[in-house]
């Protein structure tokens, strides 16, 4: 049975409202580890889900739900370590939504009928806002309500979408499940019109959840606020559900043979997105603001990698994962950086490099992964991308994409830089400790493992993901 | 021609979207999202297809849920905090209320160039949906007050479920079930933060809310 994978801690979340600190931590710990049990297992087996016209396995969701459950279980560890440095409020509210929050992470990946994917990603939504709330400031209330308000409209967009797409179900006179994979094997006979119309709502809806640009400003808000391991949750691995909505949608257009329409409008966004991203990363005088932007810029690259297709396809489904390795790294690694100099503007903090020289390694390296230095996996990805758009002849596209992407790296060097290398004068006020650089190095050695050498059915399985958007490394 | 009911209650929901438009205060805007909750779960009772005991005890509980309930929490919980405050406009009322004709006469205008077979003999039921949705858009963006932008939000989704229930008769439960939960775990946590809003920074003026920038 393929759902228990997001019951178990949809149950050990509401268990964990209600017990103390000490069973709360090491619940999450052991929720994590299940889950990565579960889902290797489900990697291995492939089984047919119980309800099989809502949840289906599929092999993006599966890349995405590796994902998830190897970052969840990393960063809960990591947590316990973090909690025990910071004081919160209310932990058990913490622990409790952080496991509803993987709940309903995992059900967005094994859903396969329309609306169960737009309540699940819906709900992802609900369960992150009180994690953005938790340190109970103006600013996280502020970036709360920002988030909860903006994303929910644009959920009810990507709802509407929902409904022209079921629109075009009525028109063609299809008869079938509501279902991405039933729909993309009818799409030839659905109607294009409400189709076009609800591919542009779905991803306006879910691409204000992923990232894209102009509907990001939830964003860099939502991700400065949050404690570091939510936020580490949020940019590794909850905006790749979101993109999965999209992806999912893309099949059945790419199957109605309207994939000219998505693609111009996939990279249309994915440019805007990195634009953006370069704009505003050039000033940024906070450190997790400034990851922020690059998760925008890296939900870009994807977003115009997807649109371009063929290799890029591909290309864009390697920069998803070593995005969410490398990211949620750097985002552990800037809670260390906030607990130790306890401030979170760059100006404040420097000498990283003799201060805190474990967490400088993980933050330094983690910097030359995201900025596509090799061997990390964000080259290959780009490079796969940057080739493809040569083959199908999209030159403005892909000038626009290598100027974006070099003035990015400008701005982020700079500051990473200062943060490293610059004066100090206070001091740190904290000690670190190993199960807080630990998580960081396996989540940067994993990206590194997978340059290198990669899983024949990993490969397989990215392989069968991108053939059914008109992808693949031919 | 000789309007059908469901027609003539729409007239009215389309008559509360310019209220909607032109109405300074809260209380108001709250009657007007209650009244409109009760007319989109009655319509699709009308227009649908089966009249099952299911689907009636869906419909009314929708109507409970949509009409009463949520207006009447909202109404009470910020009843001590403004409720006969201002909704603080950014663009003003009487260049709201023409935004508001505009928006109708446009709405008119794109229903009469689609043909949507399921609603083909309903002639305000397109326009009606269009309408309420941008007007919850317009509330969103052009209201400062939080509590004004929390009714746009309800407002639109008003519209998606008159879309949702009435164009497509696939899976309209799951859909009517989605919308529901989402409208009420929505609201019950807008509500919270409103609360701690105004607890924070003593209103509820989003202008207050301006730290986080670029």
């Amino acid at each position: 049975m393929v759902e228990i994978i997001f019951i178990v801690p949809f149950i050990t979340g509401l268990i964990a409202f209600f017990v103390p600190k000490e069973i709360g931590r090491p619940l999450l710990v052991i929720t994590g580890a299940i889950h990565l049990l579960l889902s290797l297992l489900l990697w291995k087996n492939r089984p047919v889900a119980y309800f099989s016209d809502y949840f289906a396995v599929t092999p993006e969701g599966l890349l995405s739900l590796l994902v998830i459950s190897l970052l969840f279980f990393l960063i809960s560890i990591y947590t316990i370590s973090y909690l025990k440095e910071i004081k919160i409020h209310a932990e058990n509210i913490f622990t409790g939504f952080m496991l509803l929050f993987l709940s309903t992470m995992t059900m967005v990946t094994l859903s396969d009928h329309i609306m169960i994917m737009w309540i699940a990603i819906e709900a992802t939504t609900l369960a992150s806002a009180p994690l953005i709330y938790t340190h109970r400031s103006g600013a996280s209330l502020e970036a709360t309500w920002k988030y909860v308000l903006i994303c929910s409209v644009g959920i009810a967009m990507a709802l509407l979408g929902s409904v022209f797409v079921t629109l075009a179900m009525d028109i063609g006179h299809v008869d079938a499940p509501l279902s991405f994979s039933a729909l993309t094997q009818v799409a030839k006979s659905l109607d294009p019109l409400w189709l076009k119309a609800g591919f542009v709502f779905i991803l306006v809806g879910y691409g204000t959840k992923m990232g894209l640009a102009p509907m990001h400003t939830w964003l860099p808000d939502a991700h400065s606020e949050a404690p570091s391991p939510a936020s580490a949750l949020l940019s590794g691995v909850l905006l790749n559900c979101a993109y999965l909505g999209i992806f999912k949608t893309n099949k059945i257009m790419y199957a109605a043979g309207l994939n000219d329409f998505s693609s111009t409008i996939l990279i249309v966004f994915g440019l805007m997105s990195i634009l953006a991203a370069a704009t505003f990363i050039l000033k940024q005088n906070e450190y997790k603001r400034m990851l922020a932007y690059s998760s925008i810029e890296n939900m870009g690259i994807i977003a115009v990698g997807t649109g371009i297709g063929g290799i890029a396809a591909y290309g864009a489904i390697i920069c998803m994962i070593h995005h969410s390795l490398i990211k949620s790294s750097l985002f552990l690694s800037s809670g260390n950086i906030l607990l130790g100099y306890g401030n979170r503007l760059i100006s404040n903090t420097g000498d990283m490099v003799s201060r805190m020289p474990k967490t400088f390694i993980a933050f330094f390296s983690g910097f030359a992964g995201i900025s596509g230095f090799p061997p990390f996996g964000i080259f290959i990805g780009e490079l796969f991308i940057i080739v493809g758009a040569f083959r199908s002849g999209r030159y403005v596209t892909i000038g626009i994409f290598i100027a974006a992407l070099c003035v990015i790296f400008a701005g982020f060097a700079h500051q990473v830089m200062k943060i490293s290398f610059d004066d100090f004068d206070g001091t740190i006020q904290l000690k670190e400790k190993a199960s807080m650089v630990w998580p960081q190095y396996i989540l940067l050695l994993t990206s590194l493992i997978f340059c290198f050498y990669m899983p024949d059915t990993v490969y397989q399985t990215i392989v069968d993901a991108v053939t059914a958007v008109g992808g693949g490394l031919r | 021609m000789i309007l059908d009911p469901v027609d003539t209650i729409l007239t009215f929901v389309l008559l509360s979207v310019l209220f909607s438009f032109g109405s300074s205060r809260l209380s108001m805007l709250i009657k007007v999202v209650g009244f409109q909750g009760i007319v989109v779960s009655i319509v699709p009772f009308f227009v649908g297809y089966d009249m099952s005991i299911g689907g009636t005890i869906f419909t009314l509980a929708t109507l409970l849920i949509r009409g009463i309930i949520i207006p009447m929490s909202i109404y009470i919980a910020i009843k001590r905090v403004a409720i006969h405050r201002e909704v603080e406009p950014i663009i003003d009322y009487h260049a709201s209320l023409l935004c508001g004709l505009g928006l109708i006469v446009a709405a008119t205008y794109i229903s009469q160039q689609l043909n949507i077979p399921a609603i083909s003999h309903y002639t305000l039921l397109f326009p009606t949906a269009i309408s309420i949705l941008v007007t919850g858009m317009f509330l969103l963006m052009a209201r400062r007050n939080a509590i004004a932008m929390v009714l746009g939000y309800i407002m639109m989704e008003n519209g998606i479920y008159l879309i949702g229930t009435t164009f497509s008769v696939r899976a309209r439960h799951i859909v009517e079930f989605g919308i529901l939960l989402d409208v009420l775990a929505g609201v019950m946590i807008m509500a919270i933060i409103l609360q701690n809003i105004k607890r924070t920074f003593d209103d509820v003026d989003t202008a207050l809310l301006r730290t986080l920038k670029e």
